[in-house]
């Protein structure tokens, strides 16, 4: 039930109209997204990132960028097609063998030389010959898994080292060397090496306008998410008043003119100033915008209670403005100019930083679980709560604000903060004035969506926009080369194409039917065992492409490549939220997993810490993202 | 014809399962098609001409490019002077290679070769060899242990001698501050490197844990990103092959002109050498450390000899540079390199 809700939550709100059972009761649009298997991740890759953009200047650059990104994609094409065999109940070990062994097979096929003589076979034979291969490999350990009904932890295990002694066997037979190499010489490598190894130098796309484009494009996007959850949260009125887009289109100048101010000035004074300016006018924006668009709250429940939380909430907000300080007080006693090594682990910086993310994130956390619980027994508690948390968000954003004259303690975190205090507090106002809805209704819920969805792709434009063009002042200062990889694309591909058969397909269904219960998916007329072949064989097909992607782009394979990677593979979809025991995960989220995976170790080296610390601290982070997911999911269903 | 050979081949890869006739008759036609009298790479050489001795070569090796040159340097010296030579890689996992030891003494060795890369878990299998009277010479790895348990003598390369002759080399080339990038995180022989390399070397030495070679992707992304963290880095030096090969790309990746040296020989380094974009590897001529002991071992059982009064042999650090790599490329062609 679970799977198909979260599955398909238009056809679930659609049938909400049937009020009474709880099940089917409507749940707000953050609500829906807290329940989705990859939240957590997600929230996990916004932290990660952040703070290593705080702690080190070259990882938010687009040269960085290309850089972690280029470790995801082979680790995230795989944890993809693994995360779907894991949702399917199975596991494979010979995953990370695999990828090797396709990359040596294909090489092996293209070579003239060797004690053989050499197959010297054209590369557009050998590919599909290979993947054939692969695809057989794949189908192998299926049909062993279904017809034994061995645990396929035993069965891929042994294809494990059957890949691995086979990849040096071959080798040592073939070529008589373990480094196998020069796939250059097969012909028709030329085309092949654009589709699987070519790169995209962006060095000398100037574009001076570049950040006005960025900044407009992406507050543009935000505006429009925003407008989107609003819209499916509250209850609209019947008719449009007409004051309200007065009040709301006044507030929009108003809160323009202040942001361009901002932009314009430097000086604290001038911030605050301008920044209150924008504060207001954003404010009664929204607040226009509601009051031409939405039911007004009934006076009755918006005057029972008082604005302070009680009880185990106030406790809760207490502990979350308690964390809030602690991170402003690590920000001010640890010395923002010192650049130097912190005891072994890390530099200041890097402390501070971890510090202030980890207590601030945390803190609000708090304080924004507390607001919902609040609002289940009063709205005026809610209010309070978030107006608390509006005030502790402005008050960080200043101590940052004060402390910008430290490189890398940045500037603009201000900005980010200040914003999100302001999306809070008119949150705060919204639910206060205006009545949630609780029955779905299919106009306001496409309008949404539409809105959300335009929003999103809004704000993916301005990142890559900030991503793929270069300033000369930019060019100038660094060095490095902004160079994306291909293999960057393949992963965007291969996450987008699984993520959309999953959720949208009716294979989708089935993986999730066979991984939830096999027996009873079987009864209802699910090709278990078809269902189950076919996932092995996509990861074969997954394993194949990277090993592509493997062998193009170093020309030179070892016969150990891939050995031992597997288990990053698994680890990368268990942080994206599947579940060890099938029937439940996202592909979307093994893609997310294996993003927080190579932002953790690329961080180090760009922050410059202490590489013997490396797996202590990508242990600890894997566990946070694991235990912030189980957390963030347990609190989602609880206040279904 | 061959292309069908060549298919069956590919199966068999994928399907292990239904390897072994097809290996068995592609090992046919290697051993008819073998022209340089090389003995291809069978695991047990058995040319019984001489005398009967049968010397166990037990190492903690892999099957990388390094170990099989080391393998055939055993396996040629066991051929040379015909005896039984036995050669066993544990894979870096010591548990194995002291039950690879237990197994030959048990089995009746007449010599033991080993490397000793843990001293403490593969020691006391060492000193129950010794103490049964079998003649015991470790290799490549034990410099300061093989004494104490008895070892005639130590057939390697000092860690450290071939660190400090990188670092002169650097000097020479005119570099400022160097990268030592190790694959391997907790391997005492990469960090000597790295640390020799400090010794003689007049600039700044960072030294970093880059990634295992498992993982080659990740491994060049790693040497870029610590090059953009220190614009100061103008060498990198790798402890192995295939690092020093990565940091070339990583090298291109931030924008940098960067000097590369390397440790031990791959062919793939060998053409980088060729070409000029890596400037030198450090040659542990690791075919030595299977050939001499063997050799060495013989030499004791038939007249009790005992080389190196003491002291280890040394087998390196040769250096492979621009000058000499045409020959060194035609020996790693033939494996002995």
């Amino acid at each position: 039930m679970a799977v198909t809700e979260t599955a398909q939550p238009g056809a679930e709100a659609a049938k909400g109209e049937a009020a009474g059972d709880e099940r089917l009761a409507y749940r707000g649009p953050i609500q829906r997204l807290l329940v989705r298997p990859e939240i957590g991740a997600l929230i996990g890759a916004a932290a990660v990132w952040a703070m290593f953009w705080a702690v080190t200047i070259p990882f938010g650059t687009a040269a960085g960028t290309a850089n972690y990104l280029d470790v995801s994609a082979t680790l995230g094409i795989m944890s993809v097609a693994v995360a779907l065999l894991m949702i399917g109940g199975e596991f494979d070990l010979s995953s990370g063998a695999m990828t090797g062994a396709t990359g040596i097979l294909v090489i092996l096929l293209v070579k003239h030389t060797g004690e053989l003589g050499g197959a010297g076979l054209s590369l557009w034979l050998a590919l599909p010959l290979s993947f054939l291969i692969a695809l057989g490999i794949g189908w192998f350990n299926g049909a062993l898994v279904e017809r034994t009904s061995l645990p396929s932890f035993i069965v891929t295990l042994g294809t494990f080292f059957m890949l691995k002694g086979g990849k040096l066997g071959f080798s040592k037979m073939i070529i008589d060397n373990v480094q196998v190499g020069r796939i250059d010489e097969g012909s028709g490598y030329t085309f092949w090496r654009k589709i699987f190894a070519s790169e995209w130098t962006r060095n000398n796309h100037l574009f001076e306008g570049r950040d006005v484009l960025f900044a407009a494009l992406f507050i543009g996007g935000a505006l429009a998410v925003l407008l989107g959850v609003v819209e499916m949260t509250y209850s609209r009125r019947a008719e449009a008043r007409s004051p309200g887009l007065a009040l709301c289109t006044g507030g929009g100048v108003l809160g323009l003119a202040g942001f361009v101010g901002l932009l314009a000035t430097d000086g604290v004074g001038s911030n605050v100033l301008f920044g209150a300016v924008t504060a207001v006018g954003f404010v009664l924006a929204a607040v226009g915008w509601g009051k031409w668009r939405y039911e007004d709250r009934d006076p009755e429940s918006r005057s029972s209670g008082g604005y302070l939380p009680t009880g185990p909430v106030l406790y809760r907000v207490l502990t979350g403005l308690a964390a809030v300080g602690l991170a402003t007080f690590f920000a001010f006693v640890l010395d923002s100019e010192s650049q130097s090594t912190f005891i072994i682990l890390i530099t200041v910086q890097g402390l501070r930083a971890i510090l202030f993310v980890s207590l601030a994130l945390g803190g609000l956390v708090l304080v924004m679980v507390a607001a919902q619980q609040a609002g289940q027994s009063s709205a005026r508690a809610e209010f309070g709560t978030k107006v608390i948390g509006a005030v502790a968000l402005t008050f960080l954003a200043f101590v940052i604000r004060a402390d910008s004259q430290s490189v890398k303690f940045r500037a603009e975190l201000f900005t980010v903060l200040l914003w999100l205090a302001l999306i809070m507090a008119t949150s705060a106002l919204l639910g206060l004035l205006y009545r949630r809805r609780t029955v779905a209704e299919r106009r306001a819920e496409a309008l949404g969506r539409s809105l959300a969805g335009a929003g999103i792709t809004l704000t993916a434009v301005a990142v890559a926009v900030r991503l793929l063009f270069s300033t000369a002042e930019e060019v100038a200062a660094t060095r490095a080369v902004i160079s994306f990889r291909i293999s960057i694309l393949w992963f965007f591909v291969v996450a987008a194409v699984s993520t959309w058969v999953l959720l949208r397909t009716r294979f989708g269904s089935w993986i999730f039917a066979v991984g939830g219960n096999k027996d009873a998916a079987r009864s209802v007329g699910v090709p278990a065992a078809r269902t189950k072949t076919t996932l092995f064989m996509i990861v074969a097909a997954a394993a194949w492409l990277v090993g592509m992607l493997l062998a193009f782009r170093l020309n030179t394979l070892q016969a150990g490549t891939g050995d031992g990677l597997e288990f990053q593979y698994i680890i990368a979809a268990v942080v994206g939220g599947s579940l060890l025991t099938g029937g439940y995960g996202s592909a979307a989220g093994g893609a997310i997993g294996a993003l927080i995976m190579a932002m953790s170790f690329q961080g180090i080296p760009f922050a410059g810490w202490n590489s013997n610390w490396k797996f202590l601290f990508l242990g600890v982070i894997l566990l946070l993202a694991v235990i912030v997911n189980n957390y963030v999911r347990t609190k989602a269903e609880q206040s279904r | 014809m061959k292309i069908f050979r060549w298919l069956a081949v590919a199966l068999a890869f994928g399907l292990v399962a239904a390897a072994c006739g097809d290996s068995g008759s592609s090992s046919g036609d290697q051993a008819a098609s073998t022209t340089e009298g090389s003995s291809g790479t069978t695991e047990q050489v058995d040319v019984t001409q001489g005398s009967d001795f049968t010397f166990y070569v037990i190492t903690h090796g892999d099957a990388g490019v390094f170990w099989s040159v080391a393998q055939r340097g055993a396996e040629d010296a066991g051929r040379d002077l015909g005896v039984t030579v036995i050669y066993q890689g544990s894979n870096n996992d010591p548990e194995k290679q002291a039950q690879d030891i237990e197994a030959a003494i048990a089995a009746g060795a007449d010599g033991i070769a080993v490397s000793l890369a843990s001293p403490d878990a593969v020691g006391p299998a060492v000193k129950k060899a010794v103490d049964a009277g079998i003649p015991v010479i470790t290799l490549n790895s034990g410099v300061n242990q093989f004494k104490e348990l008895g070892a005639i003598t130590h057939v390697g390369q000092t860690e450290t001698v071939a660190g400090e002759g990188a670092g002169e080399r650097f000097n020479a080339l005119g570099a400022g501050t160097v990268l030592c990038a190790r694959q391997e995180q907790s391997n005492v022989g990469l960090e000597e490197r790295c640390e020799g390399l400090a010794n003689t070397f007049n600039g700044t030495v960072i030294s970093e844990f880059v990634g295992e070679d498992s993982d080659p992707t990740a491994q060049e992304a790693q040497i870029s990103a610590i090059l953009q963290e220190n614009p100061d880095i103008d060498a990198v030096l790798g402890t192995g092959p295939n690092v020093a090969v990565r940091a070339l790309g990583a090298g291109e990746a931030a924008g940098r002109d960067l000097i590369v040296g390397g440790f031990d020989i791959s062919t793939e380094i060998i053409d980088f050498i060729e070409s000029g974009d890596i400037a030198f590897t450090v040659d542990q001529q690791q075919y030595l450390q299977g050939y001499l002991p063997v050799v060495f071992l013989y030499l004791n059982k038939t007249n009790l000899n005992t080389v190196g009064g003491g002291k280890p042999v040394l087998t390196g650090p040769g250096f492979v540079t621009t000058e000499n790599v045409g020959e060194v490329k035609a020996l790693v062609e033939k494996g002995t390199r």
